[in-house]
């Protein structure tokens, strides 16, 4: 998957012993190891936010597919036995509400509005689950960032018509959140793919 | 590289479809694809004509088009002015009376959200949407 850089330790003809056998190139491996190190941490670094926005995505995807909200307020509260209780109760919630958020919206029409209401979560689902486990990592991480910027634009756009929308990106969580607060977040989302897409450039290609 | 990223993203998008496909069809019978309303909440013209004194019609398009026709014994409701004719309304509303609501045509919104505001804000049931509001009607009625 990923390269790690200056791994075997280096040797040349200019550091033979008297006999022409080449001897290690202390220096060199020594320079070698302090970059692994870097590399190695470096690497962790972005799979945390790989999991960090995996969890996101995986999130606003099954939040519009079932009503989270007891579910959190449990865990939030620390009462995990009600969280369970929740959990258990789970059901699937009705997609006509995240159909109406988006019809909201005025920029596609009602068929249109159930189709991505119907596709959407499970898209960020399964792009979550892309960055999560690495697999077709580079067409998920373009998916998203597509996504975020059409989310934006989408935002800002209705509030430049001074439309009155609740926005559905993290189903009842997000109902009240004003105009700011999803910029901000969609911007701050954006940032961090656009981080990891080119972090990823620099790397050898999955 | 570009390639290799498109055919990722396709297969991503493609795989996706699949559970969204499956859920489509498991939610049929609750999101109407025609119209934002459930179907559970609209009626056709022909489902009205059994309901007779039993039902109240409201009219939920703007004054100037009440103005020029309407359902016979239609009460307009528009949103434009919704806390001056909300009271004239219930004068007529009583208990176990079904509410008809319509707008212009099967694209227009102002009978959902009115039929949405009478449910909500007055708390009332039985309230229901024309489908294809005042044009179905002309065309069966006239």
């Amino acid at each position: 998957m990923n390269q790690m850089p200056n791994a075997e330790p280096a040797r040349s003809a200019s550091h033979s012993d008297a006999g022409g056998r080449p001897t290690l190139n202390v220096e060199s491996l020594a320079a070698a190891n302090t970059s692994n190190v870097k590399y190695q941490k470096s690497y962790t670094l972005w799979r945390i936010l790989d999991f960090v926005l995996a969890g996101v995505f995986i999130f606003a995807g099954l939040s519009k597919m079932f009503d989270l909200d007891p579910l959190f307020a449990g865990l939030t509260h620390l009462r995990f036995g009600d969280a369970l209780v929740h959990f258990r109760q789970l059901s699937p919630a009705s997609p006509l509400e995240f159909a109406n958020g988006i019809d909201n919206f005025k920029l596609v029409p009602w068929p249109v509005s159930v189709a991505l209401a119907f596709y959407l979560p499970w898209l960020e689902i399964f792009c979550g689950l892309g960055l999560l486990f690495r697999l077709l990592y580079h067409g998920a991480l373009a998916l998203l960032i597509t996504l975020m910027v059409v989310f934006t634009l989408a935002i800002t756009a209705a509030k430049l018509r001074g439309l009155d929308i609740t926005c559905g990106c993290f189903g009842h969580a997000s109902q009240h959140w004003s105009f700011p607060s999803h910029l901000a977040t969609n911007v701050a989302i954006l940032a961090a793919l656009l981080a990891l897409s080119f972090s990823n450039r620099l790397r050898k290609p999955l | 590289m570009k390639f290799v990223l498109a055919r990722q993203a396709a297969v991503v998008a493609a795989l996706a479809l699949l559970p969204a496909a499956s859920e489509a069809i498991y939610f049929r019978d609750k999101i109407s694809w025609r119209s934002a309303i459930p179907p559970s909440e609209m009626v056709t013209v022909e489902q009205t004509r059994g309901w007779g004194d039993t039902a109240i019609w409201v009219d939920a398009r703007p004054d100037e088009e009440f103005a020029s026709d309407h359902v016979p014994g239609a009460i307009s409701l528009n949103e434009d002015r919704w806390n001056e004719l909300l009271p004239q309304f219930l004068t007529v509303w009583a208990p176990g009376k079904k509410i008809i609501v319509y707008c212009s045509s099967l694209s227009c919104n102002a009978s959902r959200e009115v039929a949405r505001r009478l449910r909500k804000e007055a708390q009332l049931s039985d309230v229901f949407v024309l489908e294809g509001g005042w044009e179905a009607w002309l065309k069966k009625n006239r």
